[in-house]
């Protein structure tokens, strides 16, 4: 059965509407990914990460368990058995961008099998192994966590912050008339592209570098990182070993060359063997030979003898590695005792459970309405990097909000009733009576008391006679926190008016999550 | 204001223009409040849509404030992210009625807007209010998040404890600016009425003006001006306040006060606390700066 191979009939054309489509798709979901005047999300914004499977298994893989939010994935590999690596050519976000950006990135040689083709079996095999001995490190090779991280705490914000400033400078500097033009733009902006409000993250630049660097590596070569680094592509590749559907070469043709010259993944040679593992099936060489004598049809298994070309020995090494590594995890003194600062967002699992879960992909971050979110830089550990922590100083958690816990891919925050959100303890604050004002200073301040989101406040007052600066003798509201009340939500140390540092601090001390973590009661002894 | 006092300002004034020293203000409300007592309304109902326009009869209804053609703020506390029968925020059917009213009497633009405490659109949407504004079919409405871009500085010169704020320009520019705060308790100032309220037109870092919040509202009441306060008390948050969030903290008074001496209308609203007016130190201090009366002897008080 061979189809496909009607030369006025370009081929690439569907191929690059359903890169279009696919990535208008993603831009969809990814604007979605905010609040949209209910708590409840109406689209599944997610859905690109639980339709990966190598997210699928390396949570899975991490956590022992199979991961039922991350059933999509079945479909598709379901899918690469009939036809190949299409993810890859026809759906991937990464791919369109990378190929649409193609033309503006100076490359090196095309065609060509890569001699680094073979790495990214090695780190696939790394990876999965890691995960299940206890170091989760699949987000920082994942497309779609490199590219909706960089995206999220990057990109996106650095939009809004250059539209503001254009629209600024417009309506400050300009006359009347232009800013009859350009208020109606900017308006129109906000309500369709532009974030609700500006947010700003922590490892802004990090993410930004390393999304940045899969587009640098087009240089080398073509699809560089989809070819040699990828992980899902290693996946789906070894899925395709055994596809259906499969491009034929020619036996009698011009050998010109065009197909292998052509190629975007390098998956033809000097013969036009075509290679099922790393074709994606974006019909470029069916369109573009002159003799017509490339066809993708069923069947032809016997066309080819795949390899991957992995030396075993090299491949038991990794995996060796994979094994000893995470051992020198629980070497570090965070292993003892973790980093007090790190408050993992509500509905956080146990700690080791959560790493192995979360796939940095930042959708927590994105959606999080207090910007109180942010990448972990090492508190976590290296392995630790880019997961969610609240940094209470800039944001907050939002008393009445559970959109983190719906948002993520992969049940590393278990989404949370509202009844069980408020009963969830992310942490706990202490007051440094140094620095709080009517403690320190004798000056009233009620801000953290006034914003503490509790029904029954967990920050309260003892009033107290205490001496100002002058020596006058005053009388102000003490705060102290109610810790049985206390949630951690941070919106104290958000809004605590002194400059710099806060006077009330949020600690993960008292924290659901983790009994080892409990806060010393008057009733229990320590 | 008493006589003693108003005569000192009168012969200042006198002085100043004789002298041609231009530094001698008079205060003009000062000489107004001399004239007549400030009319203090309050209404009581279920209704209370209704209750708005009952409570606005003795005050002239509202073409006395609202004229057409103009354009008009209404200001609601909506700075929290609670429903309307955890009393935190202005009650939505007083924010419905009184800009269908303005819309009535004939206003170009009725904008409503409030600086939140919590996520802006979370506290629109829990408050009710934009629920209800949203059945309000009338492109004259302007339901709108602040634009950070028009906060700007102001000048306070006769502020005693605050000498510059950001304030928002609408609310400065508006023909006619309606205060609509809820009547709740609050942990420092006591209670948060209507000169409490106006803080939802600052931009900056409001919370450096906790330390001597009092004059500090009293200094913020001496740019921003309402024509009309209105203060919801249909319902009245007895703990926890700013924002509550338990039910059980809320007393039902079906009260709604009006008046456009903002300090009167407050020191009203105190009553119902069983607080006086002096121990509110907003109240004192706007009364202290000629901003209106506090005494209750000295009100005209009408149940409408």
């Amino acid at each position: 059965m061979v189809f496909m191979q009607k030369k006025n009939f370009k081929l690439r054309y569907w191929r690059r509407s359903s890169q279009i489509l696919f990535f208008i798709l993603f831009i969809f979901l990814f604007l979605k990914t905010d609040y949209s005047g209910t708590n409840e999300l109406t689209y599944a914004v997610n859905i690109l990460f639980r339709i990966d499977p190598f997210l699928a298994a390396s949570a899975s893989i991490a956590t022992r368990t199979f991961i039922w939010l991350m059933w999509p994935a079945l479909i598709f590999i379901g899918l690469t058995f009939f036809l190949g690596r299409f993810f890859c050519g026809w759906i991937c976000p990464m791919g369109a961008l990378l190929d649409s950006c193609h033309k503006f990135i100076p490359h090196g040689r095309e065609g060509r099998i890569s001699r680094l083709h073979t790495l990214k079996y090695y780190l696939l095999g790394f990876l999965l192994i890691a995960a299940f001995w206890g170091l989760p490190a699949a987000g920082y090779f994942d497309p779609f966590s490199i590219l909706v991280r960089g995206l999220a705490v990057s990109v996106y914000p650095a939009l809004n912050v250059a539209a503001t400033s254009f629209f600024t400078f417009t309506y400050e500097e300009m006359p009347a008339w232009i800013n009859m033009l350009t208020e109606p733009v900017y308006s129109f902006l906000k309500i369709t592209i532009l974030p609700f409000r500006q947010n700003y993250f922590e490892l802004a630049f990090i993410s930004l570098f390393l999304l940045l660097a899969v587009f640098i590596l087009e240089k080398l070569e073509r699809r560089f990182f989809c070819r040699n680094i990828c992980p899902v592509g290693a996946f789906y590749a070894v899925i395709s070993r055994f596809s259906l559907l499969r491009g034929k070469g020619g036996s009698k043709c011009g050998k010109c060359k065009n197909c292998m010259s052509v190629c975007r993944m390098g998956a033809i040679d000097e013969e036009r063997n075509i290679s099922p593992v790393d074709c994606n099936l974006c019909l470029d060489c069916v369109d573009i030979c002159p003799a017509s004598k490339i066809s993708f049809g069923y069947k032809q298994n016997e066309i080819i003898k795949p390899s991957f070309a992995v030396n075993r020995r090299k491949f038991i090494g990794t995996l060796a590695l994979g094994t000893v590594l995470p051992f020198f995890l629980d070497a570090r003194t965070m292993a003892k005792r973790p980093d007090p600062y790190l408050i993992r967002p509500p509905g956080a699992l146990p700690e080791n459970e959560f790493l192995g879960r979360c796939i940095r992909c930042g959708e927590c971050m994105k959606i999080c309405i207090g910007n109180g979110l942010q990448p972990t830089f090492l508190a976590a550990g290296l392995e630790g990097m880019f997961s969610p922590r609240l940094n209470a100083r800039t944001g907050y958690c939002e008393y009445n909000c559970t959109l983190c816990g719906q948002v993520c891919p992969t049940g590393a925050l278990s989404e949370l009733s509202m009844k069980q959100k408020h009963a969830t303890k992310i942490g706990n604050v202490f007051f440094d009576k140094n620095r709080c004002l009517p403690y320190a200073k004798g000056i009233p301040c009620i801000v953290c008391e006034e914003h503490c989101p509790t029904p029954e406040k967990a920050i309260q007052f003892r009033e107290a006679q205490v001496l100002n600066s002058k020596g006058e003798k005053v009388s102000v509201k003490q705060p102290f926190v109610v810790d049985e009340r206390c949630v951690g939500c941070g919106i104290c140390e958000t809004k605590c008016p002194l400059p710099g540092q806060s006077a009330v601090r949020v600690t993960s001390a008292g924290e659901s999550r983790n009994p080892e973590n409990a806060l010393p009661t008057l009733s229990t002894m320590y | 204001m008493h006589r003693r006092d108003f005569l000192k300002q009168v012969m200042l004034w006198s002085a100043g223009i004789t002298t041609a020293i231009p530094s001698f203000q008079i205060v003009p409300e000062l000489l107004a409040l001399e004239k007549q007592p400030p009319l203090v309304t309050h209404a009581k109902g279920k209704d209370y849509y209704q209750l708005v326009a009952r409570v606005l009869e003795p005050l002239g209804g509202i073409s006395s404030f609202v004229k057409t053609g103009e354009n008009v703020v209404i200001k609601p506390n909506m700075a929290w992210d609670r429903n309307p029968a955890q009393a935190a925020n202005t009650h939505p059917l007083v924010v419905k009625a009184l800009v269908e009213l303005s819309l009535d009497a004939g206003a170009k633009k009725v904008m409503v807007f409030d600086r939140t405490c919590n996520e802006e659109r979370r506290c629109y949407v829990n408050s009710g209010i934009q629920e209800v504004m949203a059945t309000i079919k009338d492109n004259r409405l302007k339901f709108i998040h602040p634009d950070s871009r028009k906060f700007i500085p102001v000048d306070i010169k006769r502020g005693k404890a605050v000498k510059r704020l950001e304030i928002y320009k609408d609310a400065l520019e508006a023909d006619t600016y309606i205060n609509v705060p809820v009547a709740k308790h609050h942990s420092l100032s006591r209670l948060t009425l209507g000169l409490k309220n106006s803080m939802g037109v600052l931009g900056g870092k409001r919370g450096q003006m906790h330390h001597d919040l009092g004059q500090k509202l009293a200094d913020l009441a001496t740019v921003v001006r309402p024509k009309l306060t209105v203060i919801d008390a249909t319902r009245i948050l007895l703990r926890n306040g700013p924002q509550g969030g338990d039910t059980d903290d809320v007393k039902i008074m079906d009260t709604v006060i009006a008046s456009t001496d903002p300090v009167a209308c407050d020191a009203y609203a105190t009553t119902l606390f069983d607080l006086r007016p002096d121990e509110i130190s907003s109240t004192v201090a706007a009364y202290e700066l000629g901003l209106g009366e506090m005494d209750l002897e000295r009100m005209q008080i009408i149940q409408a």
